[in-house]
C-alpha cells in the first residue's frame, strides 16, 4: 500500500546520530508515543508500565528512553500532537471519522488476507491514545521542558508545515506521508536502536524528476491513507504515467483510471488543516527530580526501569557546547 | 603540492593531539606548516593545532587541504619506531598520500575534505585566570577526579592564590590545591567551571607528561590548556565546554 511504495520513491539515507545537522525537530507525537507503546508493551513485563488501578502508562517509560537520543546530539524535539475533535468543525469531524472508518475497514481486510505489516501499520494509524497516556505525556513533557504544539487536525501535517515554514530543521515521524505534506527533511526511525534515516524532499522530486505536485499525484494512484490505489499502479508504472501526461488528471483522461474525489485527496495534502499560530521555547531546563516523582511515585513506574533514561538526559542537558560561546 | 619528512615521534604527537577527539580531520598544508582544527560531533570539545615548517627534516607545501582518516595515519606512523623518519607525499591526481618509512611504502586514500564536519570557529573567550601547570600534575588530578566522579571542577582561589581541582562522588571526594609554588606561573582571579572528566581525561592522554600546560579559566566558561609540542615547533590548544553547574 501507499506506505510502501512511497519508500520505493523516496530519497531516503541512513544517517549516523553523531552526523545530524543539529536542529528543532517537530516530533509526530501520537506516531512517535505508539512506536513505544506497541514495543514497550509487547516485548516487555506488562506489569511493570500497568498502575494499581490498572492504567497503562508505558508512554512515560518511552518518553524517558527516547528523549535522551535527541538531546545527546543536538536535537531539540517540539512534540506535535493530534488535534482533539472538540477542535474540529462538524463537518470535519464528520470526514475524520468516515477516513477512519475506512481505515478500519481496510484493517479489517488486511486481517482476514493476513497481511501482518499492513495491519501493524493501519492498526497505528486507527489506535488513540487513551486520555490517561494523552494526559501523562503531556505532564512529563512540561516537567522536562521539552516544547509541545497542539495541532488543529493531524499532527504529522502540522509537524510538516512547520517545517516547511522553517521554524524547524527536521520531521520526525515514521510516516512516509510527510514527503506529500511538504516536509523538507524527515526523520524516521529515531525510536529504533539503529541510525536514524533521513527523507529528503528536495533530492526525491530531483531524483525523479517530478515536481511535488506530480510526487502526490503519483502516490495517489499507488494508495494513500486517504484513497484506495488504482489496481495495478505500483510506483513505477504510476511514476511512468504521470511522467507522460504531465498529472493525475492527465493520466485519467489517458488511461483507463478513476480516483475518485481525486481534488479532494490532492488537497488533503496540499491544504491540510494545520495552524500557522503556534510559539516553542527551545531552550529546554528540565525538573529532572520532578519528573522523576511524577513517573515513579505518581505513576508507580520502578524507578530502576528509568533511572538510566533520567541520568542521560540530565547528562545531555548540563553539558553546554562551544558553539555558545562563538 | 606537498612533500615532507618528519620523525615518527613528532608526527605521531601531532595525531595523538587530533584523534582523541575527533576520527576525521582536515589538514590544512601551509607553506609555513600544517594547521588542523577540529571539534567533536557533540561541540564540546576543541583542538586547534600548528606544527611549523622547522618542525620537518623537510617540508614544501603550497596551500591546499587534504581529509584524513586519523585512525588509518595513526597506524601508518605506528609502524615507525620513535626515531624513525617518515616521508609524506600527496598525489594530486589520485588524491592519495605516499608514506615512506624505511623501504615500507604506503598508499593511503584521503577523504573528501568537504565530507568532512566543518572546522568550528574559535570561541570568544575572555578567561581571567591563568595557571601555567606541568602535564604530569593535570595527569595525576584527572585520575584521582576519575575515581570519585564523573565531573571534575577546575578553579583559581583568587584571593589564597591557588589553583584547585574538586571531584564529588557519591560517596567520596577528590581535592587538590596547588599554590604558587607548586605552579610554573599563575595570574589570579577568581574562576570555577566544572567538566566532563571524559573530555578531559581524552584531552590529558595527548598532553605530554613534561609539557608546560598554560589554562586559562572563568566562572563558568570553558577551559582552554594549550601546549608546545615538537619541541616547541608546534602548539596545541586545547578547549572544553563547562557543564552546567546544578544548585
Amino acid at each position: 500500500m501507499g506506505n510502501a511504495d512511497l519508500r520505493d520513491l523516496a530519497t531516503i539515507e541512513e544517517v549516523p546520530w553523531d552526523e545530524l545537522d543539529p536542529g528543532v525537530v517537530a516530533v509526530d507525537a501520537h506516531n512517535w508515543l505508539y512506536r513505544y507503546l506497541t514495543t514497550t508493551v509487547r516485548f516487555t513485563n506488562e506489569s511493570v508500565y500497568t498502575t494499581a488501578a490498572g492504567d497503562e502508562v508505558a508512554n512515560l517509560v518511552g518518553i524517558v528512553q527516547g528523549l535522551p537520543k535527541f538531546f545527546e546530539h543536538d536535537l531539540t524535539p517540539v512534540f506535535v500532537f493530534d488535534g482533539g475533535p472538540s477542535e474540529l468543525k462538524a463537518d470535519e469531524i464528520a470526514e475524520r471519522r468516515e477516513q477512519r472508518e475506512q481505515l478500519e475497514d481496510r484493517l479489517e481486510d488486511a486481517r482476514e488476507e493476513g497481511d501482518a505489516a499492513e495491519v501493524a501499520r493501519l492498526d497505528s494509524a486507527t489506535q488513540r491514545l487513551t486520555d490517561v497516556i494523552q494526559e501523562t505525556s503531556r505532564e512529563l513533557l512540561s516537567l522536562l521542558d521539552v516544547p509541545v504544539v497542539e495541532a488543529p487536525a493531524e499532527g504529522e501535517a502540522q509537524a510538516a508545515h512547520m517545517a516547511a515554514r522553517g521554524d524547524v530543521e527536521y520531521v520526525g515521524t515514521e510516516d512516509y506521508d510527510a514527503l506529500l505534506f511538504g516536509a523538507p527533511v524527515t526523520l524516521r526511525q529515531l525510536t529504533s536502536k539503529g541510525n536514524p534515516e533521513r527523507m529528503d524532499l528536495d533530492a526525491t522530486l530531483r531524483d525523479l524528476d517530478l515536481t511535488r505536485e506530480q510526487l502526490v499525484d503519483v502516490a495517489i494512484l499507488c494508495g494513500t491513507d486517504f484513497n484506495d490505489g488504482v489496481r495495478g499502479y505500483g510506483p513505477k508504472t504510476a511514476l511512468k504515467a504521470v511522467r507522460e501526461h504531465g498529472d493525475l488528471w492527465g493520466v485519467m483522461e489517458h488511461e483507463d483510471v478513476v480516483v475518485e474525489n481525486a481534488d479532494l485527496v490532492r488537497e488533503l495534502f496540499f491544504d491540510p488543516d494545520v495552524t500557522s499560530d503556534y510559539a516553542f521555547d527551545t531552550t529546554i531546563s528540565p525538573d529532572v527530580d520532578a519528573a522523576r516523582a511524577y513517573v515513579s511515585d505518581e505513576w508507580e513506574v520502578p524507578a530502576e526501569e528509568v533511572s538510566r533514561g533520567f541520568e542521560r538526559i540530565e547528562d545531555a542537558l548540563t553539558q553546554t557546547g562551544l558553539d555558545d560561546w562563538t | 603540492m606537498f612533500k615532507a619528512i618528519v620523525s615518527a615521534d613528532t608526527l605521531k604527537t601531532t595525531l595523538d593531539s587530533v584523534s582523541v577527539l575527533v576520527d576525521e580531520c582536515k589538514i590544512h598544508l601551509e607553506e609555513d606548516g600544517l594547521e588542523i582544527r577540529a571539534v567533536d560531533p557533540a561541540n564540546v570539545g576543541m583542538v586547534d593545532l600548528s606544527l611549523s615548517a622547522d618542525a620537518f627534516e623537510s617540508y614544501e607545501a603550497d596551500g591546499g587541504l587534504i581529509g584524513v582518516n586519523l585512525s588509518r595515519l595513526e597506524d601508518i606512523a605506528g609502524m615507525a619506531d620513535a626515531g624513525q623518519l617518515v616521508s609524506l607525499e600527496l598525489d594530486e591526481e589520485t588524491r592519495k598520500l605516499h608514506i615512506q618509512i624505511d623501504g615500507l611504502e604506503y598508499t593511503l586514500t584521503l577523504i573528501d575534505p568537504d565530507s568532512i564536519r566543518q572546522e568550528p570557529d574559535i570561541p570568544d573567550l575572555d578567561l581571567a585566570a591563568e595557571v601555567v601547570v606541568e602535564g604530569k600534575d593535570i595527569n595525576r588530578a584527572v585520575k584521582a577526579a576519575d575515581m570519585v566522579s564523573d565531573h571534575i571542577a577546575l578553579g583559581v582561589d583568587g584571593s589564597n592564590e591557588t589553583f584547585y581541582i574538586d571531584a564529588e562522588g557519591d560517596a567520596d571526594d577528590v581535592h587538590l590545591e596547588l599554590d604558587r609554588d607548586d605552579l610554573i606561573d599563575l595570574s589570579a582571579a577568581d574562576a570555577h567551571s566544572l567538566f566532563s572528566l571524559d573530555y578531559l581525561k581524552d584531552m590529558d592522554k595527548a598532553i605530554p607528561k613534561d609539557a608546560e600546560v598554560t589554562m586559562e579559566l572563568g566562572e563558568e566558561f570553558p577551559v582552554k590548556m594549550h601546549f608546545d609540542i615538537a619541541e616547541g615547533m608546534g602548539h596545541v590548544t586545547f578547549m572544553l565546554a563547562p557543564r552546567i553547574q546544578s544548585n
